[in-house]
């Protein structure tokens, strides 16, 4: 098996990710914030430890502004609807995934607009156009770091410059970017960065979060209220960080799981696995120019990209193609819209929508070599 | 005996303090929060009174919340929570 889908959730994950949460079920699944002994301390600890480490990777002032959720839509769920009031506008981009773009719908019931910033048939923006979608009632922008659909990176330290200058909250998606692209949130501007722990940090699902500016925690409330452990003798809502958006047991097996990933991409280094998978997508994106019968669809060459391919084979139902990619050759990918039909309306791939290629931490040159050959054969057929 | 007990508006504060202590090498020891303290459910640490003013500047160095610093007699009675 060849997994070209890791844009959907990485495998195989970090080692040792499931080594540790089985021992975490098996030997003692104790509650945090709840048991008063030894062995919940110690749970205790090893999620401080996470959160200490996703504070570093991603330039979050202090680890209690880091919450865990249960992947990045709860997450920015969370955001939105806890920052948006009616009456309120927001822009973004027309490369969202559905993880944006149906609360903003959702929202717009309610009373709150919002802009779409059009991205080109590449897939880029242009910061400076926010400029001229900025009203009196706009409190935000929130974006995509990376399109799940064609990999196109966007210009986030110049949007993160416009919401400081304008004084509005940034809200950034990294589902695609986080654990392959540098990010930090001080320097670049960002009061809420959502993030998934299954894809590109190799973690297990059902582990996602956010991290809050320090402007940020004054512009939100909870969306979800209840037990946090702490001021239990009070119906409201602590206002300390993070209990105040962590109600409820959290998923302790998932945060223990993404800590090892974590430690195994301090040691293997971000930026070092960043690099192996480009220099994939690199010589894939050179394999594929000699094979007419395919459109890359978004940039054709590694400058402005993360390690996501979209691929249109002309005159052929790509659906097919996943198909036989699969089922004659073991290779996996994603067929479809990538829930971001808007997306694919700026690339012109919608409602046909294209074979998607994303590579992983773990993939290989020889691998690529043997999925262009079976792309060759396909298209020949 | 008099127990120094440290509170603390949350857990994560009363982690994040209990591992600078235990880096430093200081005694601390996590416990419930005893009930006459406060009744917020949370947890405290127990520490030696000979190394507050220790403990203090480490609180103020690494920006850790904590609620209050009490002294409790160890209230240890034998009959207390005995069913028949």
């Amino acid at each position: 098996m060849i997994n070209f889908d890791n844009g959907s959730t990485s495998f195989p994950k970090a080692p040792g990710v499931g080594k540790v949460m089985a021992d975490f079920i098996e030997k003692g699944a104790f509650n945090i914030n709840r048991g008063n002994y030894e062995g919940s301390y110690n749970v205790e600890l090893e999620v401080l430890e996470c959160r200490e480490r996703l504070a570093r990777l991603f330039g979050c002032k202090h680890s209690k502004n880091v919450i865990f959720t249960p992947n990045i839509t709860y997450s920015l769920n969370m955001v939105l609807k806890g920052v948006l009031k009616k009456g309120d506008h927001i822009i973004t981009s027309s490369m969202e995934h559905n993880a944006v773009m149906r609360p903003l719908t959702q929202l717009k019931e309610q009373g709150v607009s919002f802009d779409l910033l059009q991205a080109d048939e590449e897939g880029s923006i242009k910061a400076s156009d926010i400029n001229e979608l900025i009203k009196d009632n706009t409190k935000a922008v929130v974006m995509l770091q990376a399109s799940n659909v064609c990999g196109t990176i966007m210009p986030i330290q110049e949007i993160g410059q416009i919401c400081r200058e304008r004084n509005l909250l940034f809200i950034l998606d990294t589902a695609q970017s986080a654990g392959d692209l540098p990010i930090n949130m001080e320097e670049e501007g960002i009061d809420f960065l959502t993030f998934t722990g299954h894809k590109a940090l190799l973690g297990p699902q059902g582990i996602g979060g956010f991290m809050l500016s320090k402007k940020g925690e004054k512009e939100i409330e909870p969306l979800i209220s209840g037990g946090t452990g702490s001021f239990s003798n009070l119906l409201q809502m602590p206002e300390i960080l993070p209990d105040r958006f962590e109600s409820g047991t959290l998923n302790l097996p998932g945060i223990l799981g993404l800590n090892k990933a974590l430690e195994y991409l301090e040691k293997r280094g971000i930026r070092a696995i960043h690099q192996e998978k480009m220099n994939l997508t690199k010589q894939f994106l050179e394999g594929l120019k000699e094979i007419p019968a395919v459109r890359i669809v978004g940039k054709k060459s590694i400058a402005g990209r993360g390690a996501v391919v979209s691929l249109d084979f002309k005159g052929r139902d790509n659906a097919r193609v996943a198909y036989q990619l699969e089922s004659e050759y073991q290779i996996l990918t994603r067929v479809g819209l990538h829930c971001a039909p808007m997306a694919h309306k700026s690339l012109k791939t919608f409602p046909e929508g294209t074979v998607r290629f994303s590579f992983g931490a773990f993939n290989q040159e020889e691998e690529v070599l043997t999925c262009l050959k079976a792309i060759r054969e396909i298209v020949s057929l | 005996m008099m127990m120094n007990y440290i509170l603390f508006p949350n857990h994560d504060n009363a982690m994040r303090l209990y591992r600078e202590l235990r880096k430093e090498t200081i005694y601390a020891k996590i416990a419930p929060t005893p009930r006459s303290a406060s009744k917020c459910c949370g947890v405290s640490l127990i520490v030696k009174k000979e190394n507050l003013r220790q403990i203090q500047e480490t609180i103020k160095g690494k920006e850790i919340s904590i609620e209050k610093i009490v002294e409790i007699e160890e209230d240890i009675n034998p009959q207390r929570d005995k069913y028949c």
